[in-house]
């Protein structure tokens, strides 16, 4: 059964409609609209097929990916996987680190749907990384016995709205500091060299550590994780990204000297 | 391109899960919230019962007045109920519905009612006495609530709240809320400017610095995504 949980990749059991507010589709007095079925007809107005096909079609329009909408209509199902999953943090807070993989593989795809209306695209992997490592942090403050899902979206919506305080508060900084310096001229003797050009001749692991050491201002734990290495592995890396670099700038500067 | 970005992503999940998975220990789930309001309280009473033996006041005489008895207990339990709340809105996912704030704020407005109407203002009384008597009231309400509010915000710190002003009001008016109920038992005075000014008003005081350090230093943020 757990094998059914392997792979970062979605499943149809992830798909499920956000059903409308009742009131929208019930418009009479005393009619109740389950929300499964909400979902369905919701689904049928939207893309404009059967109520028949509705589960189906829902299915393939959210791994797609157009959609963040879906329930699925098998309740059943998702009281066990979400049963599933507690039982996995309850191991990952004893220590097994088999749970965790199926744990994270698991979320995963739910995270980044959740993630996907709320962050921008571009930011949207690094909010990822940052939910994962605080979820990883915070994993002690799970009750046992308790459904899972609230607590990770409530941690989740607590990391994206951090990092859309972040964003806005870095945009109006932006906005209030101006322009940046113009850039020295090109033929300018003194000029700096090139550091994109320079970066681009290094292998991709050195560039990647360098980049986020001295140019996203990452700490070494935190660049270590995004990385996927261990802190020692990841200076390791940096310090030949920064020797690669010295030697380059050194044969630039000689190569204009001539 | 759709296919290389989700295999990046692929890439880079598949890392990051050894990567924490790589630093996988054993931690030590917290207890349930009951448990933990529990041993909260627990400490509150030994605080009141320290309180209740270092003074010479008839404590059955006084409590047989039932405006003072239900005052008392509204303060206490309003204490007890922003105590539990702070807890359970420690955890994420746990939510505080605005109706127990309610209770909590109705028992605190409640008591505050009881204890204007159940004593005369006197107004003859000059400003040297009125502070003289007043000023090591309010020191005491601010040592008294000090211990129960360190405890109570180390418990809620040890979570991870995700609203941290709201946390920080919480477990505020857990201690201080307590601390004026103690007060009430302490202090021989029931005049009601003095307990507004000398009582109440501390501890609102000291509510809204919680509230202001809870919003800077409780909230929740990752060690690891604080950095990035």
């Amino acid at each position: 059964m757990l094998s059914a949980l392997e792979g970062p990749t979605d499943s149809a059991l992830d798909t499920r409609i956000d059903p409308p507010p009742a009131g929208e589709l019930a418009p009479l007095a005393g009619v109740r609209v389950v929300p499964s079925v909400a979902a369905s007809a919701a689904a049928c107005c939207f893309y404009g097929f059967s109520r028949h096909d509705a589960p189906a079609r829902a299915a393939e329009i959210a791994l797609d990916d157009r959609v963040p909408l879906m329930k699925h209509p098998d309740d059943a199902h998702r009281r066990e996987r979400s049963r599933m999953r507690a039982q996995l943090m309850e191991r990952l807070q004893r220590g097994d680190a088999e749970a965790c993989r199926l744990l994270l593989d698991d979320i995963g795809p739910a995270v980044m749907r959740f993630l996907r209306g709320r962050v921008a695209a571009a930011d949207l992997e690094d909010v990822y990384q940052e939910v994962f490592m605080a979820l990883f942090e915070a994993r002690h403050t799970y009750e046992r016995g308790r459904p899972l899902e609230p607590w990770l979206f409530a941690i989740a919506r607590n990391i994206a709205a951090d990092h859309a305080r972040r964003t806005s508060s870095r945009a109006s900084w932006e906005e209030l500091s101006g322009d940046p310096p113009e850039r020295a001229e090109a033929d300018s003797p003194a000029r700096a060299p090139d550091l994109d050009a320079l970066l681009s001749r290094l292998p991709a692991a050195q560039r990647e550590a360098f980049a986020m050491l001295k140019l996203d201002g990452l700490t070494l734990e935190a660049a270590a994780g995004r990385a996927g290495v261990s802190v020692g592995a990841l200076k390791v890396r940096a310090h030949r990204a920064y020797k690669a670099l010295k030697k380059l700038i050194a044969g630039e500067g000689a190569g204009e000297g001539d | 391109m759709a296919d290389a970005q989700h295999s990046a992503h692929a890439e880079r999940h598949r890392a990051l899960v050894e990567s924490l998975a790589a630093q996988v220990r054993p931690v030590r789930p917290l207890w349930r919230v009951r448990v933990r309001a529990g041993l909260w309280l627990l400490l509150e009473t030994l605080v009141l019962a320290w309180a209740a033996t270092r003074t010479g006041d008839d404590h059955a005489a006084r409590f047989a007045h039932p405006f003072y008895a239900l005052e008392v207990l509204s303060f206490a339990g309003a204490a007890a109920v922003a105590g539990m709340l702070a807890l359970r809105a420690a955890i994420p996912g746990r939510r505080v519905a605005p109706g127990e704030i309610a209770i909590a704020l109705g028992l605190a407005v409640g008591g505050t009612v009881l204890f204007i109407l159940g004593a005369p203002v006197n107004a003859g009384a000059s400003l040297g006495a009125f502070a003289g008597r007043g000023i090591p009231c309010a020191i005491e309400t601010c040592v008294l609530g000090a211990a129960p509010w360190l405890a109570l915000w180390w418990a809620v710190r040890r979570a991870a709240p995700t609203r941290g002003a709201l946390a920080g009001a919480l477990v505020g008016a857990g201690a201080m809320l307590f601390s004026f109920a103690l007060m009430r038992i302490r202090c021989s005075i029931d005049e009601p400017a003095h307990l507004l000014v000398w009582h109440l008003l501390p501890a609102l005081a000291l509510i809204g610095l919680s509230t202001l350090a809870g919003s800077i230093w409780l909230r929740f943020r990752p060690r690891a995504a604080a950095r990035m």
